[in-house]
């Protein structure tokens, strides 16, 4: 790459989209779940009053000293395992100077030249080809505490900022790829299968409102100007808060760097890197704040904390502890469950309170109705169209749905079996869902009556006397024409049986 | 080497006055020069630093909570607080 | 009786039998602060109140019959560099004037939990930089031998306390030297433990990678006493070592017969005053008429010491000192915005040593540097470390000066700042290494200032260091002198 090639404004206008190659790395924030900071016994439950989860320690007052939490490092091990990561087996702490009011110490501990976890990868499935897959090569993930808040005075009247220092020291797990990602969509699958990951492993909430998740992008472009590549200046976009946010920005942002070098023409080399601010109120991208010049963080070892030695065998005792992980639900849905790939990513993007409770459903399924050409897909049908509607209007969690696995399980069953169909089955679902979810209680209160053979027989004699005209039609070849007559049966009694129906219709008419 | 105390002064944020500015630089050249020495000591290729503490590892504690401190406590050392927040001078200062 | 001239294990004795009280025993100390502090300047602070009131509780103890801890009512004074709940606690700076702590260092901690009661805080240079006390930003502590002479530093208001007899024991801290060279000036016993033999919790850091808390005393047996509640393992400091604590006590009557000291040839070269190098030489005479044996031994990278140390101790101070910024801790120099606030409150608040290191210390961090100074220092630290685990191998002590000389005078190095840095020629090894070292009085020169031995022994081997240091107390005089003043 020649990254001092001068360009002239001609050839810099004859560029077109297909010689431009977005190039994005991520740095993703991860809060790990645990009770504790990551070096004093304070709380890191989110939402308390201003300093009320703040000891010495935390506060960085004079004379204190850190501890490492056992559980950060687990955590931070386990997505390191979860990520294709290689974990060290010896890790020690650095520190990282900066001046700013809510980093007590004015330093943040974190890790430098031994992170936690080394090379890994993340497989995304590739925007470009549906379901197909690519693999993100993710460069490290480390330790390190978090700052606190700083509440600015943005009306310009300069009062001063206040801050607050419950966030400080909570352990986060900073996670950096490698510059992989090719396109903002790309960015944003990545993301998505991040927090898959994270939440189904069980290492964060990934909260992104309240800070959970925190992603910051390094963003430049790849030009290629007679067969020469060139490379404009990188620049970090900060405060990405949302998928959609990292996904705009990243995209505002490929476009703002091919318009501004049109312009200047200035390379990677030209210009050092820039920190830029995703504004979403106005969906842009601006300059920083920061001083450019500021960026010497003077990083050391901390000589108040120890090295971390973990065994192979240790390692491996926490990866026994990761019992899902989405990639692998995939291929067991679609494998066991013979699913297909739309079908198995709606119930695998909503996270293993869902996948458990729909395998409950279909393992249901497949040993009370073999009959069942597809019990997979039925329940899979159920679960996408019924329950996820219900979570979503209700905005609860699947732990909330008021009806087990099991019991849907059992429903489904009874359709199958053809006491009663799709339809009469989503009305007794909908009574469940508001009356208890007693399957028997839901079909009495519906009236639904298994109608005795009798019945069938005689209401079938009646239809076949009263619609002659079909009845020819369906003795002429139309055999689908019986469809008007298992209406008619309904209107006359709504709990009879359609299949029943027509099998019993035809077999009178003798056919 | 001749605005090193400037530069130093900015980055470890201590105003350094012009007028001192020489007298501080002559003061860290003498003890630059001292150490300097250093950079002639030969030694061994393979040698590893010691950056001291104890040569064990894993100091770690159980992930627990233990109440935190009373905040009028922590805040009572700050210069300018509201009772609930530290207060500092607008980061806006340009 | 004279209170002043007991021994730790001698008050400790009187106040358990009921014969002195402690509120009678901490009374009498905090009286001899009062008359001679405006003189020596030994104190920052005397915790009239706290004293007496943990002084009533003990009384109360005693009366009802309780167990008492080992060193129950026992007057302690400890340097201002330790946080002590609800007592203001300066490090000997402006930075933090009014600074109270809402803890207690853990041997703040231990000590009162055995018993022991705070009488005050003792003076010292800035954040413990220094090796005269001048550096102190209230005011120089005097050397009780002499007020025309310095006491040492930091911990120079420890060892005059100590010294002047204003308390019996006084807790000091040693990243350098700030223990051991205040102790060889002032005439007292003086030790630096192993590095993580004492926990740091509370110790306000200068470099945290070489500070370690001791205690100074007139006696090695009373060091002993002292260390014992002082050493242990701190869940709070993750450099403390899981080390067992040895029973000092009972080390110090065991014969040297059998000891071997190794003599560095390099501590006894150029630099080294007639008459200390005359003191130590008797040392040397009298330790081998109890039996032990010397040889020589040679500790190459030594030579280095000082030039690793001012660059290791510069760049963890600079760290160290980024939270005073006047967001949190008291003072706050006034500003229009963020940036002016940094830099004001750090240049009026800070005295002028500090912001040498601490500027020393970023400039040697910073892009570019980092190699050719943090990284190489702390190569020359192993090789330093390597030194004295091969010496070890074959000797049990190294014996030399703490001090190439005895006290010097007030500004007398004003001119040549590095003249004072050559005072921690012979301790700052000690502290690169991790190594435990004792300084114990062996004479006086011709003024009538005092000289100081060093002894050095294996990492954790406090008992040899104490139990050498007693079998040559048991033989001398030198730690039983006191000044005039
Ligand atoms: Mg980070
Ligand atoms: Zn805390």
């Amino acid at each position: 790459m020649n990254q001092t090639l001068e360009t002239t404004p001609a050839q810099r206008d004859a560029v077109t989209d297909a010689d431009v190659t977005l190039i994005v790395g991520l740095e993703v924030h991860v809060q790990l779940d645990t009770q504790s900071k990551l070096f004093c016994n304070c709380s890191t439950a989110y939402g308390a009053d201003a300093n009320t989860q703040t000891c010495p320690v935390c506060t960085g007052m004079p004379g204190t000293l850190p501890v490492i939490n056992e559980r950060a490092l687990e955590l931070a091990i386990k997505t390191g395992l979860a990520l294709n990561c290689k974990i060290a087996n010896y890790t020690k702490w650095d520190r990282k100077n900066y001046f700013y009011p809510d980093l007590p110490k004015g330093y943040q501990i974190s890790q430098f030249d031994k992170p936690i976890c080394g090379e890994g990868h993340l497989t995304i499935s590739d925007a470009k080809a549906a379901f197909e897959t690519r693999d993100i090569q993710i460069e490290r993930a480390h330790l390190e505490e978090d700052a606190g808040k700083s509440i600015h005075d943005e009306t310009g009247a300069k009062k001063p900022s206040k801050i607050d220092l419950n966030r400080t020291g909570t352990p986060l797990l900073e996670i950096v790829t490698k510059p992989d990602l090719r396109s903002a969509e790309e960015a944003k699958a990545f993301l998505t299968e991040l927090k898959l990951i994270l939440t189904y492993i069980d290492v964060s909430d990934c909260n992104m409102q309240e800070g959970s998740l925190r992603c910051d992008g390094n963003v430049n472009l790849h030009i290629n100007v007679d067969g020469q590549k060139i490379a404009t200046p990188i620049v970090e976009v900060k405060n990405l808060n949302s998928f959609r946010a990292a996904e705009r920005a990243i995209a505002y942002e490929a476009a703002r760097q091919l318009r501004v070098w049109k312009k200047d023409g200035l390379g990677i080399a030209d210009a050092p890197k820039q920190t830029r601010g995703w504004d979403d109120a106005n969906q842009k991208t601006t300059k920083s704040r920061e001083k450019e010049d500021a960026a010497d963080y003077r990083y050391f070892p901390d000589p108040d904390l120890i090295a971390v030695e973990t065994t192979d065998q240790e390692i491996n005792a926490i990866a026994a502890t990761i019992e899902y992980l989405p990639a692998k639900l995939r291929t067991e849905l679609m494998e066991d469950y013979s699913l297909e790939a739309y079908d198995t990513e709606v119930i695998v993007s909503q996270g293993i309170g869902v996948v458990k409770y729909y395998k409950t459903v279909a393992d249901f399924l497949t040993k009370s109705a073999s009959g069942l050409k597809s019990p997979g897909k039925t329940a899979s049908n159920w679960v996408a169209q019924e329950v996820l509607r219900y979570l979503n209007e209700q905005n609860c969690e699947i732990g909330d749905y008021p009806v087990s696995g099991g019991q849907l399980g059992e429903l489904l069953g009874r359709i199958a079996k053809g006491d009663f169909d799709q339809t009469r089955g989503k009305d007794v679902l909908a009574q469940m869902l508001e009356n208890g979810a007693n399957l028997e209680a839901a079909v009495e209160k519906l009236g639904i009556k298994t109608v005795d053979a009798g019945e069938v027989e005689a209401l079938c004699q009646q239809i076949i006397e009263e619609n002659q005209g079909v009845i020819e039609q369906i003795k002429g070849g139309k055999v689908q024409a019986v469809g008007s007559l298992i209406g008619k049966a309904k209107k006359l009694n709504p709990n009879i049986n359609p299949n029943l129906v027509k099998e019993t219709i035809l077999k009178q008419i003798g056919i | 080497m001749s605005n090193l105390a400037q530069n130093v002064a900015k980055l470890a944020r201590i105003d350094l006055p012009d007028a001192k500015a020489e007298a501080v630089q002559e003061n860290l050249e003498k003890v630059l020069n001292y150490v300097q020495q250093l950079e002639a000591v030969e030694l061994p290729d393979d040698i590893e630093p010691f950056f001291g503490a104890i040569e064990s590892v894993n100091a770690i504690r159980v992930d627990e909570l233990q109440p935190s401190y009373p905040r009028e406590e922590i805040l009572s050392n700050a210069p300018d607080s509201d009772g609930q927040f530290y207060k500092v001078p607008s980061v806006f200062d340009e | 009786m004279q209170i002043e001239q007991l021994s730790v294990a001698e008050l400790v004795e009187h106040i358990g039998k009921g014969d002195l009280s402690a509120a009678q025993c901490t009374e009498h100390f905090l009286g001899q602060i009062r008359d001679k502090n405006d003189d020596n300047g030994a104190f920052l602070a005397q915790c009239d109140q706290e004293a007496a009131d943990a002084a009533k509780q003990i009384d109360a103890s005693i009366a009802a019959g309780k167990s008492l801890g080992p060193l129950a009512g026992l007057p302690v004074a400890v340097k201002d560099g330790i946080c002590t709940a609800g007592v203001t606690t300066t490090a000997g700076s402006k930075m933090l004037s009014k600074f109270v702590p809402p803890y207690d260092a853990t041997i703040v901690s231990r000590l009162k939990d055995a018993g022991a009661i705070v009488i005050g805080k003792t003076n010292m240079d800035e954040f413990a930089m220094g090796s005269s006390n001048e550096n102190s930003a209230f005011h120089p502590a005097k050397n009780p031998w002499n007020h025309d002479h310095v006491p040492g530093g930091s911990s120079g208001g420890s060892a005059t306390a100590v010294a002047a007899r204003m308390a019996p024991v006084a807790i000091g801290s040693d990243t350098g030297g700030s223990i051991r060279q205040p102790a060889s000036f002032c005439g007292i016993t003086g030790l630096k433990p192993t590095y993580g033999r004492v926990s740091r919790y509370g110790l306000i850091a200068f470099a945290s990678s070489l500070d370690q808390i001791g205690p100074m005393t007139r006696s090695a047996e009373d060091c002993a006493l002292v260390m014992q509640t002082l050493a242990g393992h701190d869940k709070k400091d993750s450099t403390s070592a899981p080390v067992d604590v040895a029973d000092y006590m009972a080390a110090l009557n065991k014969p040297l017969a059998g000891l071997k000291i190794g003599i560095c040839k390099q501590h006894f070269e150029e630099g080294l005053g007639d008459e200390v190098r005359a003191k130590v030489n008797e040392a040397i005479d009298v330790l081998k008429s109890l039996g032990a044996s010397t040889a020589e031994i040679e500790l190459p990278y030594t030579q280095y010491g000082i030039a690793a140390y001012y660059v290791i101790a510069p760049c963890e101070a600079s760290s160290n000192l980024s939270r005073f910024d006047g967001v949190r801790y008291t003072n706050r120099a006034a500003a229009e915005g963020l940036e002016e606030m940094y830099s004001k409150t750090r240049a009026e608040f800070f005295g002028e040593e500090v912001k040498k290191r601490i500027l020393l210390g970023t400039h040697a961090l910073s892009s570019g540097y980092y190699d050719a100074y943090y990284l190489k220092a702390s190569k020359v630290r192993r090789m330093i470390k390597n030194d004295y685990d091969k010496a070890f191998e074959s000797v049990d002590l190294i014996l030399g000066p703490t001090v190439p000389t005895t006290a010097f005078k007030f500004n007398q190095h004003a001119a040549d700042p590095l003249a004072m840095y050559l005072a921690d020629v012979y301790t700052v090894a000690a502290n690169l290494s991790g190594v435990p070292a004792l300084s114990i009085p062996c004479g006086f020169d011709s003024a009538g200032l005092p000289i100081g031995l060093q002894l050095q022994a294996r990492r954790f081997d406090e008992a040899t260091l104490l139990q050498t240091a007693h079998q040559y107390q048991t033989q001398t005089d030198w730690h039983q002198r006191s000044p005039q003043s």
